[in-house]
């Protein structure tokens, strides 16, 4: 037992011994110590910066997905299989499937929706507007909120009524002078419509859109009045809101199931329309950040692959400088695995300096680059896992081929190198 | 007086690129008991280095039984022999042999760290070793910082430290000036007389004169083995 205890006290003195040994070999050549620690510190700083870059980006794609639900579902035409033959031409979604979703069970709220662009005048002023041409559903579809005035109502989609909701930028770009649009007749591809309402602002959406220049108006009446279709009634997509987030599955099949029947899909027959959950688009957007950030960092680990050379490259010259003196080690007790440890310690201890400085410059730039372009970057677990792991596998992959030269040295050659 | 050194039918050879192994030693025998003071001499390639290497478990023998303090050390590997070469030898050599960027302290504290003891035990036993070969003023220094002759002290020192069995010297005053020699000489003198176990190779019959026993070796024979005194007729 005593014995026991006896050899922990020298296993423990050892290895302090080596590392004393260690460090006292790095701090004797100060130069080509800071020179090869100072690849490494480019290294994980690089990997650093460029993590949180890509973190950033993600957080800014996230961040423009916030207020979109969850429990959205997005009715889309699909490219249909004419007797197994994909053929060019694309089935349609109309104003009509989205009067069957209604009637659903677990549905909230359905918005067919026309995309367009048009040219809003009022007076002197004028503005490129993007236009949403759907339904009164709209507004909870698209979470938006009436600011001043009052949203569309069904009866104004019946009779194709000449009223518009406008974003708060559409509103300050053609009323200047500040006095309220409500009641207003503006002139949308030159066709009158009257201001029913405005809409609160929402600010800068993905890409940088001011999602504050929209003009929402009847479906019916961009239909009818400012562009038609050859199809009637045709729409670009399907809004479907889910009342939770737990039903969306089911609605989903029920969406389905519903429009096969109205469609009148002989079964067996694939779908001619694509029922897509939110969650998935924008899962899909931000693995998008995801890979991102993978090919930034892996850029950057490049410049650590040749920061972890240059360890190996100073470890080798070292060993074969220092021939003499595992000579001598040897000669007066040293096992080869001490000679071992001292030189793989000695490696791992510069990549370690190295990383942990590296990890250090790199949060300092990234918060302070964050600073001046006025974006939080975070500072994530991950970069301080990947510094200690660097550290680690770095030091042992670059030290441990010379580190086992050093112990094949023969101590009787080694004593006579001059 | 217990056996020190056991050498029985000792050979060495080395492989050749072409043809049979090259015999170094051939069939070695003697015994050092405690407390001698021995110098191996010879011409250059009669085998005395190799001999040397292989007293001090730098190189293991072809055949034969080499015994240090009655283990037999023929035959152990690597480590075994690192442990042999920590514990119960301290070696000596002409060139020295410090580490140029550690300081006096640090070089006697070396072999300490391999026998496995703290920092605080190392310097403190250090010291104390450094003052016995007259260098307490020095333990800071380096080695580029002191003479040849006071170099040769810390290594043997460094020798004593872990307090072996045996002290072997490789010519130890090989690169020396004869008054620096004589002190040296007169050292290993002086830890003789205290009970140490000197073996000491030289080419410098001056040198084996402080020796009291000779082992004369010619192409790897012993040729003679007695006191030094006597051998001096047959030169």
């Amino acid at each position: 037992m005593e014995k026991n205890v006896e050899i922990i006290d020298q296993k423990i003195h050892m290895s302090r011994a080596v590392f004393r040994e260690s460090w006292i070999s790095i701090k004797s050549n100060k130069l080509r110590s800071f020179l090869t620690t100072l690849g490494i510190i480019i290294g994980v700083c690089a990997v650093v910066i460029m993590v949180a870059a890509g973190q950033t980006v993600q957080n800014m794609i996230n961040d423009s997905f916030e207020g979109m639900g969850s429990n959205l579902l997005l009715v889309r035409p699909e490219f249909v299989a004419t007797s197994g033959v994909k053929s060019g031409g694309q089935s349609v979604v109309k104003t009509g499937d989205a009067d069957v979703i209604k009637k659903l069970k677990y549905i909230k709220a359905v918005s067919p929706i026309v995309n367009g662009t048009a040219q809003i005048i009022y007076g002197n002023e004028n503005y490129m507007a993007s236009i949403v041409a759907s339904t009164p559903d709209y507004l909870y579809t698209g979470k938006w909120e009436i600011e001043r005035g009052e949203g569309l109502s069904d009866r104004d989609v019946k009779s194709a009524q000449a009223y518009i909701l406008i974003g708060k930028t559409i509103e300050s770009n053609l009323f200047p002078s500040g006095e309220s649009a409500i009641g207003k007749t503006v002139r949308v591809s030159n066709i009158p419509f009257i201001v029913k309402g405005v809409l609160k602002a929402k600010g800068q959406g993905m890409g940088g859109v001011d999602r504050d220049e929209t003009v929402i108006m009847p479906v019916t009446t961009y239909r009818r009045r400012i562009r038609g279709s050859y199809i009637p009634n045709r729409v670009n997509y399907i809004m479907a809101q889910v009342d939770s987030d737990k039903n969306i599955n089911k609605a989903k099949r029920y969406i389905e199931n519903a429009l096969r029947e109205s469609r009148r899909l002989k079964p067996g027959a694939e779908n001619d329309f694509r029922v897509d959950d939110m969650t998935e688009m924008v899962e899909t957007v931000k693995s998008v950040g995801t890979y991102i950030s993978i090919l930034l960092a892996s850029i950057a680990s490049i410049s650590l692959i040749v920061g972890s050379i240059g360890i190996m490259n100073m470890m080798l010259v070292s060993v074969t400088e220092r021939t003499r003196e595992i000579g001598i080690r040897k000669a007066i007790g040293a096992k080869n695995s001490y000679i071992l440890y001292q030189f793989l310690l000695e490696a791992i201890l510069i990549s370690f300096i190295g990383s942990m400085v590296g990890m250090v410059l790199g949060i300092g730039i990234s918060q302070v680059v964050g600073v001046i372009l006025e974006k939080s970057v975070p500072i994530s677990m991950l970069t301080v896992v990947i510094s200690f792991s660097v550290a680690i596998i770095v030091g042992i992959a670059s030290g441990i081929f010379p580190a086992i030269k050093a112990t094949k040295l023969d101590p009787i050659e080694a004593l006579r190198y001059q | 007086m217990a056996k020190v050194i056991e050498v029985e039918h000792l050979y060495k050879s080395y492989p050749m690129a072409i043809g049979d192994p090259y015999p170094v030693l051939k069939d070695v025998n003697f015994s050092i008991e405690e407390g001698e003071f021995v110098a191996i001499m010879g011409p250059s390639g009669s085998g005395k280095s190799t001999l040397m290497n292989t007293l001090g478990c730098l190189d293991t023998p072809t055949s034969g039984v080499y015994k240090i303090g009655g283990e037999v050390v023929s035959g152990m590997n690597e480590d075994q022999l690192a442990n042999v070469r920590s514990e119960k030898i301290g070696f000596v050599f002409q060139g020295f042999n410090l580490l140029m960027k550690r300081t006096l302290l640090d070089n006697v504290s070396i072999p300490l760290i391999y026998a496995g003891y703290g920092l605080d035990e190392q310097h403190k036993k250090a010291e104390e070793m450094l003052s016995h070969v007259g260098l307490q003023n020095f333990v800071e220094r380096f080695p580029s910082q002191i003479s040849g002759g006071m170099q040769q002290r810390v290594a043997i020192a460094r020798a004593l430290v872990n307090n072996p069995k045996l002290i072997l010297a490789d010519e130890p005053t090989g690169n020396l000036d004869t008054k620096t020699s004589v002190e040296i000489m007169n050292l290993f003198q002086k830890l003789n007389e205290d009970g140490k176990t000197i073996v000491l190779v030289t080419h410098e019959p001056d040198i084996a004169d402080f020796a009291k026993r000779l082992i004369y070796i010619v192409d790897g024979v012993v040729h003679y083995d007695g006191p030094v005194s006597e051998f001096k007729g047959k030169r």
